[in-house]
């Protein structure tokens, strides 16, 4: 008899069979791995469900010969804000286009409600998971409504134009996102962050309950991050949409995540609750930089800044 | 005013197709279109004039989506049937043909020539599309690109080769061809290119929405519920086969494939169901009005269409580059 994470690891189509409810198996992998409260996910979950919103086991990367991912293992639940962070080069984006299948080259496995992503068509994922990608620098040559209504394409179908449904789905995600005014004007001729706030509207109207983004203030000036990072939180906490966030702003992850995954080299160095990677003083070992954190006035948790290499 | 574009270009088109039989070396009254296909001013017109302007139209509208589709595609603004292999893979089909001094017709429709050009573009097809996918990681847009261009390469030096080996006559009749030009006797290259031009064209229009995230990026394309690959597959096939028949019988004309969708962007904008109406008809008018300004400017000899539309093209693309403001 082999054991059941095997199957998992070794091959990225073995699986569907587990994924398909292969109870027994399932119980007793969760049983021997121990891998699921790591995140601080509810328990009740657990309890009545087999499988978790979003699982991932095992996932490993190797892209050109080189090893990006290293055997990743955690889960979330509907509704979190999960932020994934760590130093440039650990593997963080890379891990996003994993768990949205832009990255097909995977082994492992990665479910989302019990089903692997790999045995669902684009179109389907599509409908579950929307992006803000990291576009800074590309051309874009659309108006701010154009592209939201190109979020449209995987509840459209084949030939069909825009219902009226859809139109109303794009007027309100611009509204939510602050752009209504902005809407026909060019996506290239946006300031910083106009567009990443027109980006977030486009993916929006695609009704997804899950979004990801990736490093989505990194070229941003401060009020501009607190404005987005607003943004991520209503969306998450009014809307209810899971966020799944990479990032390399700790003090973001911080102050917006519920949960942290803290990368290195390609493998999980932490993950739990955000708030609590202060206490666990990681961080210098993660970023390889010494910080020192304070904290403001009336404000349970703590700012992060940088001091100097670690010597 | 964008709004208007669609409707003016289609009259445009319209009125070029109407008007341009009727100008040339030999003047023809419009009464003649009336009057049966027996007399010499009619006959000029039902089986030369009118056939030749279809026949130009059809090609430019064809080139035109195809360059559209491609430089979605690759995400690059250079990218055009003419420059990725095909056109070269052709000639050298015709060139082998010529060399051999073969000489037969399949089923007495399409000339021997017409049938080893188009044989030669879809071996530079496959070929293009067999190195792309060598690569492990999938087939990227860069790889099949940059494929394209080196087959193009490979495939002009051959060219070269066999015309550099060949006779005084045949050496001529090979650089003929290769110059490209429309030459309509009847309707029979009408029927043979016309059914390309609707495959891509309802390809063009139907995958618009795909083509549109296209642009923005293999990742946001994905992330959008795309199949990327099969899609490029798809299209690239698709595009190749569709040039292969045009390249076949009017010879590579250049030019139009890249300079036709950006002025039609210049227009209508850069949604790509628009464009793709937008394509049909400027392309199509445009390769005729080049194609009677060839007829006219050296009455009564006759330039090669190819010669004129690079020459007028790259000139006028020039001029367009350099004082529009938008970014291409």
């Amino acid at each position: 008899m082999f054991h059941p994470l095997q199957i998992i690891t070794r091959s990225p189509k073995a699986p569907f069979f587990i994924a398909q409810g292969d109870i027994y198996l399932r119980k007793k992998l969760f049983e021997e791995q121990n891998i699921f409260d790591t995140c601080g996910c509810a328990e009740n979950q657990r309890d009545n469900n087999v499988w978790r919103f979003f699982e991932v086991h095992g996932l490993s990367l190797a892209l050109g010969g080189t090893q990006i991912l290293d055997n990743i293992s955690f889960t979330f639940n509907k509704g979190d804000f999960l932020s994934i962070i760590g130093p440039n080069g650990a593997g963080k984006s890379s891990l996003l286009k994993c768990l949205g299948r832009l990255y097909k080259e995977y082994t492992g496995s990665v479910m989302l409600d019990g089903m692997q992503l790999a045995a669902m068509p684009p179109r389907t994922i599509a409908q579950r998971i929307a992006w803000v990608h990291q576009t800074s620098s590309d051309n874009l040559p659309f108006t701010v409504r154009e592209f939201a209504s190109m979020s449209r394409y995987p509840w459209q179908k084949s030939f069909s134009g825009e219902s009226r449904k859809d139109r109303e789905i794009i007027e309100q995600s611009l509204k939510t996102a602050g752009v209504a005014d902005l809407a026909d004007r060019q996506l290239d001729s946006l300031s910083g962050g106009e567009r990443q706030r027109a980006l977030i509207a486009a993916a929006l109207a695609q009704s997804t309950d899950i979004l990801y983004l990736d490093e989505p203030t990194s070229f941003l000036d401060y009020r501009h991050q607190a404005e987005t990072l607003d943004l991520i939180e209503k969306i998450n906490k009014e809307q209810g949409i899971t966020v799944v966030m990479v990032t390399h702003d700790i003090n973001l992850a911080l102050h917006g995540a519920d949960n942290i995954i803290a990368l290195k080299h390609g493998r999980v160095m932490w993950q739990g609750k955000s708030t609590d990677i202060i206490k666990d003083s990681l961080l210098s070992e993660i970023f390889e930089t010494e910080f020192c954190s304070f904290k403001s006035v009336g404000q349970d948790i703590p700012y992060v800044t940088p001091r100097g290499l670690v010597r | 005013m964008k709004k208007f574009m669609l409707p003016l270009l289609f009259v445009f088109s319209l009125a070029v197709i109407f008007f341009a039989p009727f100008i040339g070396a030999q003047k023809i009254p419009f009464s003649a279109l009336f009057t049966g296909a027996s007399e010499g001013p009619a006959r000029i017109l039902w089986e030369l004039r009118i056939p030749r302007v279809l026949l130009g139209w059809i090609t430019g509208s064809t080139l035109a989506i195809c360059g559209l589709i491609f430089q979605a595609l690759f995400r690059n603004p250079l990218a055009s049937p003419d420059m990725l292999g095909v056109s070269s893979g052709a000639a050298f089909g015709a060139v082998i043909y010529i060399r051999l001094g073969a000489a037969f017709t399949f089923f007495n429709v399409v000339s021997g020539l017409s049938c080893a050009a188009f044989l030669g573009s879809l071996a530079a097809t496959i070929a293009i599309y067999a190195a792309g996918n060598l690569k492990k990681n999938g087939l990227s847009e860069a790889t099949l690109l940059l494929a394209g261009i080196a087959m193009s390469y490979l495939f002009g030096s051959l060219n070269m080769i066999i015309q550099y080996s060949g006779g005084y006559t045949d050496t001529f009749r090979m650089m003929r061809w290769s110059l490209g030009g429309i030459e309509a006797v009847g309707f029979s290259q009408v029927w043979m290119t016309l059914p390309a031009l609707a495959v891509i064209f309802i390809i063009a229009f139907c995958m618009a929405p795909e083509l549109n995230l296209f642009v923005c990026g293999e990742d946001v394309a994905a992330s959008r519920g795309v199949s990327v690959e099969w899609l490029r597959k798809v299209l690239f096939l698709s595009v190749s086969a569709v040039v292969a028949v045009n390249v076949a019988e009017c010879g590579p004309i250049g030019f139009v494939g890249l300079l036709g969708p950006h002025i039609c962007r210049k227009l209508v904008g850069t949604e790509h169901r628009r464009l793709a109406v937008a394509s049909l008809f400027f392309g199509g008018a445009f390769l005729v009005i080049c194609d009677t300004a060839a007829r006219i400017l050296w009455s009564p000899e006759e330039v090669p269409v190819g010669i004129l539309t690079s020459c007028i093209g790259s000139i006028f693309f020039l001029w367009l580059l350099l004082r529009g403001k938008h970014k291409i």
